[in-house]
């Protein structure tokens, strides 16, 4: 903590960006056709990170009776979730 | 030799060529023995199939340094053949300091790696040295500086007479005969073993030893170790072998005489005593014992005592005998494989590595206790502070976070979240009680001075309640004439442009950062500076300093400073500061770094933009009562109560009255007063005003102009307030939340003329005589509690729900 | 390290684990390493039909390579405390990148 000059205010590094959303909701997705939303409490270097309030989609895609690829959804909810950073594909701040 | 067509050298002896494999790899010293006795169990491990020939990847080419290593070479004593009496003990002895500083160098280079390399460092050099050591070994006794390594010479004696001739006839049994020698045998004991295998093979049976065929062992006696002053020799060798040829004694039986045993368990490592070899007491040493009873439940088998009396056994019984031997040849197998690592490591080296092994456990717990604390804190921030907080025991008594629990812990107030714990409720309670506390403090205060206007509005209430239906419909039917106005739209949070957005998340992160910084500093404070210490007196100016600039940075970042600009359509970055969570949870915090001069502003900029505050703005474009409000909103306003409201009320409470009085005027003139009475934190903080100035007045430190100067703001409010009065309540009656209303409408009663206070009655008894009706049909802690809400006001206005029946 | 301080907060806690093949299991927190390899007692793994071979597991270690998820318990997290202990973890890498 000593000498990091508005760390906060500058962006210069791709987390930075992360750090701004911290406690506020954040939009991740994830390998495996997944994807998270909820309030980002913590994060690392490697993009493990600890989401409150998170719902989790799942996109399944099967076939129908016509033989038709349908998605199916699949959502799940969670209170406090942590997300091991080698799944996370992108984290975006969600307005 | 073979008698029965078994291959009759012992099997311990059968690989011990020249490509020897090391002696703690030795093959199987007991498949022949499962063999022999015709039971081959599966479980029983083969030593072929388990070994993994790594003994045979040894290089043995680059053994150009064996000289240096093992003592000059070219000895034609020994012909060069493989000598197996190379005495490592002595050898390990001598380098012992330098594998102990390898050890420590290297542990502290890779701590990580330590205990695996520990035995890694200590176990090659053994078998890559055994099968290259062309010496005697003996060469060393001749150095008078030497000291005889005494275990070494023990077990000469012990193995002397280990060794057996064994007659065809015995045959079958004798491989069993190793057997209980075998099992954990030290370091020490196997070397002792090997080395004198040698001799034995040397002076007593050569034939049996094709690679050991040199002669030079029997011709030359001055080979035999020299026995060390006050070695025991009552013993003769002589003796021992006249024994031996009289029928051999059976292995374990091969005690040193009790002399020396004392001299073999003196050696530095202190080894406990392994194996049977210590075990026998000094009378039985002479005689030959069966092998150790290991013989549960055939115990009525006869005791074999000597090999020949196996020869006479009846078959059934020497099958039996044979099942047993079997069984214990087995089991002795299985230690024997387990304790192959057995006396690898001295104590001292066990000692080293649970050294390590505990400190790397202590620094996995962040239990270290001697390193630097900022460190761990650097590395373990979370789990530190939150064992404090959480009263988990403390690690490091001493450690300076004692402040950092603070910091966090009053911040449990707004540790909410949104997210609705326990913990937050109960301290949104706390809040309300501490408005609550002060309210009735004004309330009484007021009391204490009567206005003798009691009658009046008795007599007023009572009509209304029993006998004028007209005025609560009149009431009820009144239009808010704030409906269009107050709803009037503002730009929302979610408007703002993308970069607007990240700049304003970037002034957050910047007061996080100085916030830190700022209580960081506060934990290097030096101590308060000594008269005439001149340095002690610098280094807190410096330290001031710092704190000074840190506070800059941290009053910039908030943006407080930054100008009003009227009709804008972008928020004022404070107040858009404030409409972050993570901007209402700082406040708390932030007020604990800034002067009084500091919060007054922070609260001035409030009261301006009170309703364009995302708590209030949003409260009322949502309709009066947040029952139905949006979930984000209530959360938004549960925590801005939590965590700003109590750092607003904090300095209220010691702010001097013409700040009041100032505060007041701005509500008044910067503010939809309509429209921010039907919000909870527009309420909350009229009430702050409200009651502080009560209690100003009663305290007598208001002056008779600022008072005149409230009483005049007081009647502009009054007025702006009085139409939406009945609209002030969240929700309908059985929605609970509305103390906080009671709590203002006391405050209000209390500054209120009489006529006033009239008018404040009509405006709400409605909602007086609906909630003392509801209450009767709630349980009775609930219903006291509605009722005392609801006192608290009346009261303030010189009444009681109890008159009303 | 900020995880692996994170996660000492948390044993002795039940949490959820969703590893990366489906897998749910839920079990004690007993310990965890830098690398967030955990040790779990009291296993119990959901979808039990679908996995029955891990019915008799009591106790495991999970590589934390293999982790999706672990599901905690909310209560016993400090959010507030865990974002600005992320806030210094941030700063910290600042510094050492520098």
């Amino acid at each position: 903590m000593a000498d990091n000059e508005d760390v906060g205010a500058s962006v210069s590094e791709p987390l930075d960006l992360v750090r701004l959303s911290l406690d506020e909701i954040v939009f991740v997705k994830l390998r495996g056709d997944r994807e998270l939303k909820g309030r980002l409490h913590a994060y690392d270097s490697h993009c493990n990170l600890v989401l409150g309030d998170v719902e989790e989609t799942i996109y399944v895609v099967e076939e129908d009776e016509n033989e038709e690829e349908v998605t199916r959804t699949i959502k799940k909810q969670e209170e406090m979730l942590f997300v091991r950073g080698d799944s996370v594909v992108l984290i975006s701040p969600q307005a | 030799m073979s008698f029965f067509g078994f291959n009759t050298t012992l099997p311990r002896d059968r690989d011990r060529g020249p490509s020897s494999r090391g002696f703690f790899e030795n093959p199987d010293p007991f498949a022949e023995v499962a063999r022999a006795s015709g039971i081959e169990d599966d479980d029983a491990i083969d030593f072929e199939d388990t070994y993994d020939g790594l003994g045979d990847q040894l290089d043995d080419d680059q053994d150009e340094f064996n000289d240096d290593t093992f003592g000059g070479g070219g000895d034609t004593a020994t012909g060069g053949a493989v000598g197996r009496d190379f005495d490592f003990f002595g050898r390990t002895a001598q380098v012992a300091d330098a594998i102990g500083e390898e050890q420590i160098r290297y542990s502290l280079q890779n701590p990580r790696a330590a205990p695996a390399a520990q035995q890694e460092i200590h176990a090659p050099p053994q078998p890559a040295a055994e099968p290259t050591t062309k010496r005697t070994g003996y060469e060393k006794y001749s150095d008078p500086g030497y000291i005889p390594d005494l275990q070494a010479k023990s077990s000469v004696w012990g193995n002397l007479q280990k060794k057996p001739e064994p007659s065809p006839a015995m045959m079958p049994a004798m491989p069993s005969m190793p057997a209980p020698s075998r099992k954990m045998m030290s370091l020490e004991e196997v070397e002792a073993q090997l080395r004198n295998q040698g001799h034995s093979f040397g002076h007593m049976a050569p034939q049996s030893m094709p690679q050991m065929h040199d002669p030079s062992f029997m011709r030359h006696p001055q080979d035999f170790p020299t026995l060390p002053e006050g070695f025991p020799t009552n013993i003769p060798p002589e003796i021992l072998r006249a024994q031996l040829e009289k029928g051999g004694l059976p292995p374990h039986m091969a005690h040193p005489p009790p002399g020396v045993q004392e001299l073999t368990t003196s050696p530095p490592q202190n080894l406990p005593p392994q194996g049977p070899r210590h075990a026998g007491p000094p009378a039985q040493r002479q005689q030959p014992m069966p092998p150790p009873p290991s013989r549960g439940p055939n115990g009525g088998l006869p005791v074999i005592t000597n090999p020949q009396q196996l020869v006479h056994l009846t078959e059934e019984q020497r099958q039996a005998y044979l099942m047993e031997d079997a069984k214990r040849a087995k089991r002795n197998h299985k230690i024997f494989l387990l304790s192959r690592g057995n006396g690898l490591m001295t104590p001292q080296d066990k000692n080293f590595i649970t050294r390590i092994q505990l400190q790397q456990l202590v620094a996995a717990a962040g239990n270290v206790a001697d390193s630097d604390p900022e460190a761990v804190l650097a590395e373990d921030f979370y789990y530190q502070v939150y064992s404090q907080i959480r009263g988990a025991p403390r690690q490091h008594p001493h450690q300076p976070l004692g402040h950092f629990a603070q910091t966090y812990l009053l911040q449990t107030g707004n540790r909410i979240g949104g997210h609705g714990n326990r913990r937050a409720f109960q301290s949104a309670d706390n809040h309300m009680q501490r408005m609550q506390q002060q309210v009735q403090r004004a309330v009484e205060a007021a009391k204490a001075k009567p206005k003798n206007k009691q009658l009046i509005i008795e007599g007023s209430l009572g009509k209304i309640s029993f006998s004028n239906a007209k005025a609560p419909k009149h009431m009820l039917n009144i239009k808010r004439p704030d409906s269009s106005e107050g709803v009037r739209p503002k730009k929302l949070q979610s408007d703002l442009s993308v970069g607007d957005r990240k700049s304003l998340l970037g002034n957050i992160e910047a007061v996080y950062n100085a916030l830190m910084s700022m209580e960081d500093m506060e934990r290097t404070m030096p101590p308060p500076p000594e008269e005439g210490d001149t340095e002690a007196i610098q280094e807190h100016m410096e330290w001031r300093q710092k704190v000074q600039s840190l506070n800059q940075k941290l009053w910039q970042a908030l943006k407080v400073m930054e100008p009003i600009v009227p009709n804008s359509t972008t928020p004022h970055p404070f107040i858009a500061f404030l409409s972050y969570a993570k901007g209402k949870k700082a406040i708390p915090r932030i007020f604990r770094h800034i002067d009084q001069e500091q919060r007054v502003t922070i609260l001035t900029m409030i009261v301006v933009h009170l309703d364009s505050l995302d708590v209030v703005r949003l409260a009322q474009a949502s309709g009066p009562g947040d029952a139905q409000l949006p979930v984000a909103v209530r959360e938004a306003i549960d925590l801005f109560s939590l965590a700003v409201m109590p750092s607003l009320l904090g300095y209220v409470n010691e702010a001097p009255f013409n700040i009041i009085i100032g505060l007041l005027g701005l509500v008044i003139a910067q503010t939809q007063v309509i429209g921010v009475a039907r919000t909870k934190i527009g309420l909350g903080i009229l009430t702050m005003l409200l009651s502080r100035a009560e209690l100003v007045k009663e305290a007598g430190q208001a002056s008779e102009r600022d008072w005149q100067q409230w009483v005049e703001k007081f009647n502009v409010l009054f007025d702006m307030l009085e139409p939406g009065l009945a609209h002030i309540f969240p929700g309908s009656i059985n929605s609970g939340d509305d103390m906080y209303v009671w709590q203002f409408l006391a405050a209000v009663g209390i500054g209120a003329s009489p006529e006033q206070q009239q008018r404040l009655v009509i405006a709400v008894k409605d909602r007086v005589m609906e909630t003392v009706g509801y209450s009767k049909t709630l349980p009775a802690d609930m219903a006291s509690q509605r009722l005392g809400n609801v006192n608290l006001f009346m009261r303030a206005i010189g009444l009681d729900v109890e008159l009303l029946g | 390290m900020l995880f692996f301080s994170f996660f000492k907060t948390l044993t002795n806690q039940t949490v959820t684990i969703e590893l990366k093949n489906d897998i749910r299991i839920r079990g004690i927190l007993k310990s965890v390493d830098q690398y967030l390899n955990i040790k779990l007692d009291d296993v119990e793994v959901l979808d039990l039909d679908k996995y029955p071979h891990l019915s008799s597991v009591k106790n495991m270690f999970i590589r934390g390579s293999v982790v999706r998820y672990v599901m905690l318990p909310r209560s016993e997290v400090d959010v507030g405390l865990l974002e600005d202990a992320t806030r210094r973890e941030a700063a910290n890498q600042v510094g050492k990148a520098r």
